[in-house]
């Protein structure tokens, strides 16, 4: 079907993940693998880039909820950037914006990470 | 060709060849030496009547046995070693063969009249058992041969009694004799059976033929010249003793040529061994196509018969998986070994391999040592039209390379493995899409059982509800609580993911909105008990949204929050309003954050207001260019339908879905409920 990427970059100490196309039921378990290998290797710091994303269902809403709490235990965060307004509504909706940060660029998820980290 | 009788029953022939006996038995004794022409000529017939009533019935019963020729020969054996005795007693009896007179003693003439009964069953089995050797392994064309022996030794044994009545017309005898001679020996050459035995069998049976053969020849001696036993023979019969005469001939020759032919046998016996059995694996494999279904047991069985096939100390089978090549099962050798000398040869160069490939531990374009120790290898590939579904593998430890005939083998042999194996592939996915299918019935018949079978009715308060599943069942849910007389308590919720796990969560859903919606009035705090629960049972992947709320049908007012749900559209003055008060979707947070968060929405409702309810199967569901039906469709048609009855606005409304998304399957679940207030129409109507 829908055609689905994860590319995880590294930027200092943060990781961006990008995502790309459709993530739903099938595609879940790729984002999951991608947040799996960060924990291994102890990288608590991400931000998810939504710019290329198109759609997301709420199985791929169920991965950010699962890993957000290992990341937060670890003085770590996952934190959202260059969402489109449709799949921003869907995260508006569930209540998303009360537990996540939402950043229009990612250089201001890192740099708020960077921030917090200083002092 | 049918002869006279031969259809009878075997119990009938067994009763004819008794009666014939007796009768012969009662003429020998009132005729021991019949010697007019009439007497003689009934004391043929006689014979000739008994003795073939038993052939006929000797026919029918060894003809099941004739499966295992070297025990039917083993009996034959027997009887003829009998007749031995019997020659070597008559003539130690009498002194001089011309000294044979029976009518002297009644007792001697007693016996001998028994003796020849016995004899006329011995030779009678001897030649049904000739004759089935002959047919067996044969042509059916060949029968003719055999019947015109037949006759002839009838002919010779006509012969022989018109010689004895008759001295001078003795040439007839010798004509007939010398015919049924040459196509004794004719028949004698039908020895394909022989080829058919096993090694061991083909020894037995070396052995047994030259005995058989020196001791028919010794019979044939003591019957062919003038000895007391030919006398007494002419006595009993000339027409019997030409015939057992000819038949001792038959066995000595027929054993001398099993001997032989057997002899030239045996330096291939072994390697047609290994062709019968080669050939019945074979079968065995494709008997198997339609016993063994289990994909993995298949591929044990064939990794299995691999090694029978060709002789090989090893097998293992590799199969494609989703453009990878992975051992599937493995005989004789440890799965770290095979992998090892799989991974040596690198199949991606063997990606065109059409057929067998042998290769040796020399082969010089290989690198050394890959085999392992083992000195020939054999790649088979799995061909399902021509494309490569897996290759099979066998190894040989014996300095014995894989020969042409292990080739051929193998191939064959892969092809069939080949084809059982698709097949039991295309099975288990057929099975595993049934047992989907059943989980998928089951899940949406809780669905069913979980929603309400009927919606309340009230004066003023008019509602609709619908519910269409998914294909793959989803987590929707709704429900309606009459809290008090004048209180309607509402839910519409949907569970995150679907298929039979969705469904379960659905009904404990349910579970909790029955048991606190009497308990607990405001909708915040009651959606706050419900996150509670569930965020002690969800999966940390799975959440729930939800509306719930309260509509008070006297006064008309409506109270509701919402935990991350679909906002709940208001229809008034042809103007769709969202309301969206804030809330977190159920269990996504599992701390505070949702009792901080969540609000409640209260107004008072306006007459012809129209309140919608829906889960996200209807904004969200998609065309054939993955395009979103969207809310300001929806709106469209709530607003354009909004003075008609709410089933005709429901009926619009999945009216405009379907037209929408035509070519698209509907991959979730759809859930509408609507309210109107009528209050002044009714007012004004009932008044």
């Amino acid at each position: 079907m829908a055609d689905f990427s994860v590319n995880v970059r590294g930027s200092g100490s943060v990781n961006i993940i990008d995502l790309k196309g459709y993530l739903d039921a099938h595609t879940a378990p790729e984002l999951e693998n991608a947040f799996n290998k960060l924990i291994k290797d102890s990288k608590f710091k991400v931000v998810v880039n939504f710019d290329e994303l198109k759609y997301i269902s709420s199985a791929g809403l169920g991965v950010f909820m699962a890993y957000v709490e290992p990341m937060r235990e670890n003085s770590g965060d996952i934190k959202f950037s260059n969402m489109k307004e449709n799949v921003y509504n869907i995260f508006d909706l569930l209540g998303f914006p009360m537990l996540y940060e939402f950043f229009k660029d990612e250089s201001e998820a890192i740099e708020k990470f960077n921030a917090q980290a200083q002092p | 060709m049918n002869f006279p009788f031969q259809n009878l029953a075997a119990t009938r022939k067994l009763e004819n060849s008794i009666f014939l006996g007796i009768l012969l038995f009662i003429f020998k004794v009132v005729y021991p030496e019949p010697d007019t022409v009439l007497l003689m000529f009934v004391n043929e017939l006689l014979i000739l009547a008994s003795g073939y009533m038993m052939v006929l019935y000797i026919i029918s019963f060894l003809e099941k046995k004739v499966a295992s020729p070297i025990a039917v020969i083993l009996n034959a054996g027997i009887f003829n070693a009998i007749l031995f005795f019997i020659i070597t007693v008559y003539s130690s009896a009498y002194d001089d063969p011309y000294d044979v007179a029976l009518s002297s003693n009644f007792i001697v003439t007693i016996i001998f009249i028994f003796t020849s009964l016995l004899l006329l069953f011995i030779i009678g089995y001897i030649f049904v058992v000739f004759r089935e050797l002959f047919f067996l392994r044969q042509k059916k064309s060949l029968r003719s041969y055999m019947n015109t022996m037949v006759f002839f030794l009838l002919f010779t044994a006509l012969g022989a009694a018109i010689k004895s009545l008759n001295g001078s017309l003795e040439f007839i005898f010798f004509a007939f004799l010398v015919v049924s001679m040459l196509l004794i020996f004719i028949n004698s050459l039908r020895v394909a059976w022989i080829a058919f035995l096993t090694k061991k069998q083909k020894l037995q049976l070396l052995g047994i033929s030259i005995v058989l053969s020196v001791l028919f020849g010794l019979n044939f001696a003591y019957t062919l010249f003038d000895t007391e036993f030919n006398q007494l023979m002419n006595i009993f019969s000339p027409g019997f003793g030409a015939y057992l005469n000819l038949i001792m001939l038959y066995g000595t020759v027929y054993f001398g040529v099993i001997f032989f032919t057997t002899l030239f046998h045996l330096p291939t016996a072994e390697a047609f061994d290994r062709k019968s059995e080669e050939i019945s694996t074979l079968i065995d494999l494709s008997k198997l196509i339609t016993q063994v279904f289990d994909f993995k047991e298949l591929a044990e069985t064939v990794t299995t018969i691999t090694m029978k096939v060709c002789y090989s100390d090893a097998a293992w089978l590799v199969i494609e998986h989703e453009g990878k090549y992975e051992l599937s099962a493995v005989s004789n050798i440890g799965y770290k070994e095979a992998e090892t000398i799989f991974n040596g040869i690198g199949i991606e160069n063997y990606a065109d391999l059409q057929e067998v490939l042998i290769i040796s531990e020399e082969d010089a374009t290989i690198r050394s040592n890959f085999l392992n120790g083992f000195k020939s290898l054999a790649i088979s590939p799995l061909l399902i039209k021509k494309d490569i579904t897996g290759y099979l593998f066998a190894v040989r430890k014996v300095e014995q390379e894989f020969d042409d005939d292990d080739k051929k083998n193998i191939g064959a042999f892969a092809d069939y493995a080949a084809l059982a194996l698709e097949n039991a592939k295309h099975l288990e996915a057929s099975i595993e899409n049934e047992r989907m299918e059943k989980e998928l019935d089951l899940a949406r018949e809780v669905q069913y059982k979980i929603l309400p079978s009927k919606t309340p009715e009230y004066d003023f308060l008019e509602i609709s509800s619908l519910f269409i599943p998914a294909f793959e069942v989803g987590g929707d849910y709704y429900d309606f609580f009459k809290i008090s007389e004048s209180k309607l308590g509402f839910v519409i919720a949907d569970v995150s993911g679907k298929g039979i796990s969705a469904s379960f969560v659905m009904a404990e859903v349910k579970g909790i909105f029955e048991s606190i919606s009497g308990v607990i009035s405001e909708p915040a705090k009651l959606l706050t008990k419900a996150n509670e629960v569930l965020s002690q049972s969800l999966d940390k992947k799975t959440f729930v949204t939800a509306v719930y709320g309260i509509i008070d049908v006297e006064h008309g007012k409506i109270t509701f929050a919402r935990a991350g749900h679909t906002p709940v559209l208001l229809i008034r003055d042809n103007k769709a309003e969202s309301l969206t008060p804030t809330g977190l979707g159920l269990g996504i947070d599992h701390g505070n954050n949702f009792l901080n968060t969540i609000k409640e929405l209260e107004f008072d409702l306006k007459n012809n207001d129209i309140i919608v309810l829906y889960t996200d199967g209807i904004p969200e569901s998609q065309n054939a260019e993955l395009e979103e039906y969207g809310y300001k469709r929806f709106e469209e048609v709530l607003i354009k339908n909004s003075d008609k009855q709410l089933d005709y606005i429901s009926n619009e409304i999945i009216q405009g879905v379907t037209t929408f998304s035509q070519n698209s399957h509907q991959h979730d679940d759809i859930t509408l409920v609507l309210f109107k207030w009528n209050f002044n129409n009714n007012k004004f109507g009932v008044s």
